[in-house]
């Protein structure tokens, strides 16, 4: 059954705090005061989640990331999220920035418009701490669509592949694994963590098995399709859109999903 | 996992999300699914009527032309046409066109207002032909 609200454990219902920073010192520019508002969760606490208000001044600061950074070195030390590459490769920094997905380093303070900030972690997942969600279930996801190539004979030379049969993987292969496109989605928030067989793979995933069947090397399209032939794991794609929305990457699931759809009818015939 | 799920909070998914109108048209072609139901029921309460007798008919007349009647009416009208644009829409996808950012968007806003100017286009239809 779809549960709209929160589980009562985790409902923003504890008061939160409010840090005010200063003007940035290494900053030459009139100083631009922004106030973040950051969903802090503390399971050890035994309390609720809240939100807490940090205002600094981000007149040197290019990415949301960097803000993020500033907030943790200058007011709050145990404000507590995932980072790595700064540049959109590593997929940690993935959350939710005024009601979208997205990664906080590619994500310019220039597209955040001009009021508040709004942070919270990748929506409808178990929260570890703060804005770090525990994606146990998204990796498991991952690792069920088998995403390596299968070839049935021992090779006695390297795969080749045309230009052509290589140019079907643009698109697909790009993906991080940031969990910003499966965790967007309705669908998966429904019906994403079943463990009773009645699983939605989500789009990640779902991107990724497309990726292995449209591979020209692979052998074993049928059987990667049986898989998911499935009214669940595939099928509970209703194309509302929100994977290809939020995609740092410029991907789009929903059309691989739908590309999977199609291979399904194809090969029925 | 599932033994610490009793103290490990969720994170907040339909509260925080910014809604966009390709979401708003999945959840409305769901909606309007449903009341498509509801409509049925009431065009066959209708044509049941008619064929009971004048009487009936009159009552089930005089019901659905009361204001409140035309009310639910109009809605079974737009839910009759968004789930029928929305529908070709989903028909274009399955047939793989139409999943760039720009056009998911743009068809999605076209569905919300062409099944809006569709359904007051028949109602104008109907009150200058004089229906009642």
């Amino acid at each position: 059954m779809v549960e709209l609200t929160l589980p009562r454990n985790s409902k923003i219902t504890a008061k939160g705090k409010s840090y005010k920073g200063e003007k940035s010192p290494s900053s030459d520019k009139a100083p631009d005061m922004r106030t973040f508002k950051i969903y802090r969760s503390d399971p050890d606490s035994g309390e609720n989640p809240r939100v807490d208000s940090y205002e600094i001044d981000v007149s040197d600061v290019s990415m949301v990331l960097d803000a993020l950074i500033r907030i943790k070195d200058t007011l709050d030390p145990t404000v507590t999220f995932r980072r790595s590459c700064r540049e959109g490769v590593c997929g940690s920094c993935a959350m939710n920035i005024n009601g979208a997905n997205t990664l906080a380093c590619t994500k310019g303070m220039d597209e955040c418009g001009s009021g508040d900030v709004a942070i919270y972690p990748l929506p409808h997942q178990p929260v570890v701490k703060d804005l770090v969600t525990d994606l146990s279930k998204f990796y498991e996801q991952h690792a069920a669509i088998e995403p390596f190539l299968q070839s049935r004979d021992e090779p006695e030379q390297e795969h080749i592949q045309s230009h052509e049969q290589r140019e079907k993987l643009d698109g697909l292969y790009e993906c991080i694994l940031c969990a910003c496109c499966s965790t967007s989605c309705p669908s998966y928030w429904w019906n994403g963590d079943k463990d009773d067989g009645n699983e939605y793979l989500g789009p990640a995933a779902l991107l990724q098995a497309y990726r292995w069947l449209q591979d020209s090397r692979d052998d074993e399209k049928s059987r990667r399709l049986d898989y998911l032939d499935d009214n669940f794991r595939l099928y509970r794609c209703h194309t509302i859109f929100n994977c290809t929305s939020v995609c740092p990457k410029g991907l789009n699931p929903a059309e691989a999903i739908a590309g999977i759809k199609r291979m399904m009818v194809e090969r029925a015939k | 996992m599932s033994d610490q799920s009793a103290s490990t909070p969720l994170s907040p998914h339909l509260q925080i999300w910014r809604w966009t109108v390709t979401l708003f048209c999945s959840i409305t072609h769901r909606v309007t699914g449903m009341a498509l139901y509801a409509g049925t029921i009431l065009l066959t309460i209708w044509l049941a009527s008619a064929a009971t007798g004048e009487a009936a008919f009159a009552t089930v007349q005089a019901i659905y032309t009361s204001p409140f009647g035309l009310i639910v009416l109009f809605g079974y009208t737009w839910a009759l046409f968004f789930h029928l644009l929305n529908g070709i829409r989903h028909f274009v996808w399955d047939a793989g066109y139409g999943f760039s950012i720009p056009a998911s968007r743009g068809s999605a806003w076209g569905v919300v207002g062409g099944s809006l100017a569709l359904t007051i286009a028949v109602w104008a239809a109907v009150f200058m032909t004089g229906g009642n």
